[in-house]
C-alpha cells in the first residue's frame, strides 16, 4: 500500500512539475514580444481603382483631385483640409533628426511656447492620460488588446510622425484607425449608401465642374466656404477637435453645426430651435456627455435626442460612427420614384449615371430604416405619433417635388419655345462645358447628354436637380439667368429647408423658410415666363413691322476658347 | 555675404602685398604673438578659425538655427514671426544667461550650456541633440555676427559663494529683500509677474517682454536649480532691464533671495496647480 501511495505522490509531484515547467515555458514564450507593427484602416476600401488614383494617392498641392484634377490647381490651405491626397510636409525647419533620434520630448519643449493652445489642449485629453477616468481606462484597454502594445502616452510622434518616410506628417483618419480601427471602420461603411456621406465628401466638392469654372475665373479663394466642410473624407478632428479628440465634446450636438447649418441644410437652426434643441440647451448639465450613446438612460441622462443619438443610432439598441445608414430622403435633393411627373423630371436622372437614380421613399431597404426611426423616436414617443409624423414628412416632400416640377415644366416649355432669354447658343456656357465630354465618357454622361455637351461646347441648358444647382455656384455672362436662380433657390433652398424645419420638427423653419417662400420663388418662375413670353411676341411684331429689336451682344456669344480667361496662377 | 573671420584674412593678404618683407616678418610676429596670447588666455578675442572649419559651424547654425536666428544672426529668420519670446539677436552681442559680471560677452562655456540645455518658456530647445563638437564648431559662427566680440574679451565667470541653505529666515531675509529692492515692481507682489511696471517693459530690441512668473515653477530662462538662479542675481540679464546685485548684495542676501524666489514657486504647486 505504502508503495502505491509513493508512487501515486511520485506520479503526481513529477505531473506538477511539468505542468509548472510547461507554464513556465508557455510564459516565455508569450514574452517573446512581437514589434509593433500598425495596422491601418483603408477607408477607400472597395471603392474602384481609379477612384484611389485620383482621392487617396498623395500628391501634395501639385495637382487636384477627382477626375477634374487637371483643371485647377488645389489652393494652399487643401493641404489641410485633405491631408491625405495634399498635405506636404514643412520645408521651412528640417524636422529629420528629431525623428531619426526619437527626441519625443523636444517637441514639446519647442511647440508649448509656439502652439501653446494645442499643447494645453492635449494634455486635457485621453491621449496624454489614457486612463483619465474609469470610461477612459476601460477603452483604452480594449486598444492596448487589440493592438497589442501597452500605452502610457500617445505623444505628438505617435500621430504627426511617419515613420516610414521619417517625415511629419498630418493625421489622417487612417492613421488613427491604427488605434481606433472600429471606429474608422464604421465611418468608412458610410460609402456603402451611397453619397452624401462624410468620406465622399472631398468627391462631391471637386467632382463639380463649378469648382473648376471658379477655378478659372480666378474665383477660387472663395472655394473655402465648400472646402472647409467637404474635407470630413479623412480626417476626425471635424467632430473630434484638436488636440483634446474628446468623445465627450464630438457627443454635444454643437460638433456638428459649423457645417450643418445655412439655406441648404439648415440642420443647426431647425434642431436649436425645435422643442428637442431647446429643451437641451436649458438642461445642457444634466446630459451626461460622457457615457458611450449605447449606454446612456434615455429620460434620465439625456432628456431630448442630440443629433449623434438619432443619426448614429443602428437600431438594435447599437450606435456606429455611420450617420447615413438610416437615411431615407438623404439631402433631399434626389426626386422620388413614388409620384407621377409632368416635366422632364419624368426622365431624370437623363441617362447620368454619376448621379444617383430616384428614390423610392418604399423600398424594402427605406422601409426597413423607417422602421429603425420608429424605433428610436419610440424611446420617448408613441409608435403611432412617429410613425405619422414621418408619413407626413413623407407627404411634404411629394408636395414639394410636385411643385418642382411644375416650375421645371414652365422652364422646359421656355427652352422648347426658344423663349429662354438669353437663349443657351448666345450665353455663358455651363460651367467647364467645353471640356466636360472629354473628361467623363459617354457611358459616365450618358449618351445624350454627352453628345450635347460634345456638339454644342456646353452651351446647353442644365436646369433642376441635381446638375442645375450650378445657378447657386457660378455666373457667367447671361447663364444662368433670374428665372433659373429662382428655380434653383425653390429646390435647393427653400424645398430644402422645408424638410429640415419637418425633419428636426421646427415649424417656423418648416413654412417660413420652407414651404411659403418655395410657392413665393414657384410665382417667380411662373411670372418671369410669362415676361419673357411677352417680350418675345412684341419682338416678333416689331421685326414683322420691320422693326427688329437689337439684342445686346457681348462676349457672351464667343466660345470659351475666345474667353481667354486670366489664369489665375 | 561676408564674415568677420573671412575679412580679417583678406584684409591681411592685401596687407602683405603692400609691405616689403621686414614688414610683413614684423606682422607676422605681430599677429602669432596676439593668436598666441588670445590662446592662452582661452576666452580671448575672436580666435582666428580656418575658413573650413568656419563654415562647418556656418552649415549646422544655417541648418538648425537660421529659421529663427537668422541667417545673418539677427534674430529674424523665417519662423521669428511665430515665436514669442523672440529668438535672440546676435548682432548686439547682448547675451541673458551668463557666468560672469553684467554687461559681459559671455563665455564659451556658457555658450555651449545655453545651446545644450535650452531656454525654457522659449522654443529654444535643448539642443543636446547635437555631438558637441558641432556645438562648439558654431560658437565662431555666433561671434561673426557682433563686432562686439572684435574689441571687447569676456569676463572671468563670478565667483559664487557657498550657499547658505534655505530656511524660513532666509527666505525671509529674501521677502524683505525683494521689497528693498523693489523687485515687487516688475514680478510683481506675489511673484506672478504682474507688478506695476511690468506692462511696459521692453528689452533693447524694443520688444515687449514680461516680467518672469515665478509661480511658473520650472520655467525660469536660465534654469532653475538654486545656482542658476543665484547667476541672474548675479550677472543681470544683459539686453533686459534685469539687473545684476553682485554689487549691492551680500552673497549671503542673493542666496536669501534664491529661497524667497524659489518659495513662491512651491507655494503654487502645493495648491496642486503644477503640471
Amino acid at each position: 500500500m505504502n508503495n502505491i501511495k509513493n508512487l501515486r505522490f511520485f506520479l503526481s509531484a513529477c505531473l506538477l512539475a511539468m505542468a509548472v515547467l510547461f507554464s513556465g515555458v508557455a510564459q516565455a514564450h508569450e514574452e517573446e514580444k512581437k514589434p509593433y507593427v500598425p495596422r491601418k484602416v483603408d477607408i477607400y476600401e472597395g471603392f474602384p481603382d481609379w477612384y484611389k488614383g485620383v482621392f487617396a494617392d498623395n500628391v501634395g498641392l501639385k495637382e487636384g483631385s477627382g477626375l477634374f484634377k487637371d483643371h485647377y490647381k488645389p489652393p494652399f490651405m487643401h493641404m489641410y483640409m485633405y491631408p491625405g491626397r495634399h498635405y506636404e510636409p514643412p520645408t521651412r525647419f528640417d524636422h529629420s533628426i528629431f525623428i531619426e533620434k526619437e527626441r519625443r520630448d523636444l517637441c514639446i519643449r519647442c511647440h508649448e511656447t509656439i502652439n501653446t493652445g494645442a499643447i494645453e489642449d492635449w494634455k486635457t485629453s485621453a491621449h496624454y492620460n489614457p486612463r483619465k477616468t474609469p470610461i477612459i481606462a476601460r477603452k483604452t484597454k480594449i486598444i492596448e488588446d487589440s493592438i497589442g502594445k501597452e500605452i502610457s502616452v500617445v505623444d505628438c510622434f505617435d500621430c504627426h510622425v511617419d515613420t516610414e518616410k521619417k517625415q511629419i506628417r498630418l493625421p489622417t483618419a487612417g492613421d488613427c484607425s491604427e488605434c481606433h480601427a472600429r471606429q474608422v471602420t464604421e465611418f468608412a461603411s458610410e460609402k456603402n449608401h451611397g453619397r452624401p456621406n462624410h468620406i465622399q465628401t472631398l468627391e462631391s466638392n471637386v467632382l463639380v465642374p463649378w469648382y473648376q469654372e471658379s477655378y478659372r475665373r480666378g474665383l477660387m479663394a472663395g472655394n473655402a466656404g465648400c472646402d472647409m466642410c467637404h474635407g470630413a473624407t479623412d480626417k476626425c478632428d471635424p467632430c473630434h477637435t484638436r488636440h483634446s479628440f474628446s468623445a465627450a465634446e464630438a457627443r454635444r450636438p454643437q460638433a456638428c453645426m459649423s457645417c450643418h447649418m445655412g439655406p441648404d441644410h439648415p440642420d443647426a437652426e431647425s434642431y436649436s430651435e425645435s422643442k428637442h434643441g431647446i429643451i437641451y440647451e436649458l438642461e445642457e448639465e444634466h446630459y451626461n456627455f460622457d457615457k458611450p450613446l449605447a449606454h446612456v438612460m434615455v429620460g434620465e441622462e439625456y432628456r431630448t435626442p442630440t443629433c449623434q443619438f438619432c443619426h448614429m443610432y443602428q437600431g438594435g439598441g447599437t450606435f456606429t460612427h455611420n450617420f447615413v445608414s438610416k437615411g431615407i430622403w438623404r439631402m433631399g435633393t434626389v426626386p422620388p420614384s413614388n409620384i407621377e411627373y409632368e416635366s422632364s423630371l419624368k426622365d431624370y436622372p437623363y441617362g447620368i449615371k454619376i448621379i444617383p437614380p430616384k428614390i423610392d421613399i418604399y423600398s424594402d431597404e427605406n422601409l426597413d430604416k423607417r422602421d429603425k426611426w420608429i424605433e428610436m423616436c419610440s424611446n420617448c414617443h408613441s409608435p403611432r405619433f412617429a410613425a405619422g409624423w414621418l408619413t407626413q414628412m413623407d407627404d411634404y416632400m411629394f408636395q414639394a417635388n410636385k411643385l418642382t416640377d411644375q416650375a421645371q415644366k414652365v422652364i422646359d416649355d421656355l427652352i422648347a419655345d426658344d423663349m429662354l432669354y438669353p437663349s443657351p447658343a448666345e450665353r455663358d456656357i455651363y460651367p467647364g462645358g467645353d471640356w466636360l465630354a472629354d473628361v467623363l465618357p459617354a457611358e459616365l454622361l450618358g449618351e445624350g447628354v454627352w453628345n450635347a455637351f460634345k456638339s454644342t461646347g456646353g452651351k446647353i441648358p442644365v436646369i433642376g436637380p441635381i446638375l442645375g444647382v450650378y445657378a447657386m455656384f457660378y455666373q457667367g455672362d447671361g447663364n444662368p439667368t433670374h428665372i433659373e436662380t429662382s428655380y434653383a433657390k425653390m429646390w435647393f433652398w427653400y424645398k430644402l429647408q422645408g424638410y429640415k424645419g419637418y425633419a428636426h420638427v421646427q415649424q417656423d423653419i418648416m413654412w417660413w423658410w420652407g414651404q411659403s417662400p418655395m410657392l413665393q420663388e414657384l410665382g417667380n418662375v411662373q411670372s418671369e415666363a410669362r415676361s419673357m413670353r411677352r417680350a418675345a411676341a412684341i419682338e416678333k411684331v416689331l421685326a414683322e413691322i420691320g422693326k427688329p429689336v437689337s439684342h445686346y451682344t457681348s462676349k457672351s456669344t464667343a466660345s470659351a476658347e475666345e474667353l481667354d480667361y486670366e489664369e489665375n496662377r | 555675404m561676408g564674415y568677420t573671420g573671412r575679412k580679417k584674412e583678406v584684409s591681411k593678404s592685401i596687407n602683405l602685398c603692400w609691405r616689403n618683407i621686414l614688414s610683413g616678418i614684423i606682422i607676422a610676429v605681430f599677429v602669432t604673438t596676439t593668436c598666441l596670447g588670445s590662446m592662452v588666455m582661452a576666452e580671448g578675442k575672436l580666435k582666428p578659425v580656418s575658413e573650413a572649419e568656419f563654415k562647418k559651424g556656418k552649415d549646422v547654425y544655417d541648418k538648425y538655427c537660421a529659421v529663427c536666428h537668422g541667417e545673418e544672426g539677427d534674430g529674424y529668420g523665417e519662423l521669428a514671426h511665430a515665436l514669442y519670446p523672440k529668438p535672440r539677436d546676435f548682432t548686439k552681442g547682448q547675451y541673458k544667461i551668463r557666468t560672469n559680471a553684467t554687461g559681459s560677452l559671455p563665455t564659451d562655456a556658457d555658450l555651449i550650456h545655453v545651446i545644450s540645455v535650452g531656454i525654457h518658456g522659449t522654443s529654444m530647445i535643448p539642443w543636446d541633440i547635437l555631438e558637441l563638437d558641432q556645438i562648439k564648431s558654431m560658437l565662431p559662427v555666433l561671434k561673426s555676427f557682433s563686432e562686439a566680440w572684435q574689441y571687447r574679451e569676456p569676463e572671468s565667470p563670478i565667483a559664487i559663494g557657498r550657499e547658505v541653505p534655505s530656511s524660513q529666515q532666509s527666505i525671509a531675509r529674501g521677502k524683505e529683500l525683494y521689497e528693498q529692492k523693489e523687485c515687487w515692481k516688475c514680478h510683481g507682489e506675489n511673484g506672478h509677474g504682474d507688478g506695476p511696471s511690468s506692462y511696459d517693459l521692453a528689452d533693447e530690441w524694443e520688444i515687449p517682454i514680461q516680467a518672469y512668473d515665478f509661480t511658473r515653477a520650472s520655467k525660469f530662462k536660465g534654469g532653475a536649480t538654486n545656482h542658476d538662479i543665484y547667476l541672474r542675481f548675479s550677472t543681470g540679464m544683459n539686453g533686459t532691464p534685469m539687473p545684476s546685485f553682485a554689487n549691492e548684495l551680500s552673497d549671503e542676501d542673493r542666496w536669501s533671495l534664491v529661497h524667497f524666489v524659489k518659495s513662491l514657486a512651491e507655494q503654487k504647486e502645493g495648491h496642486g496647480h503644477g503640471e
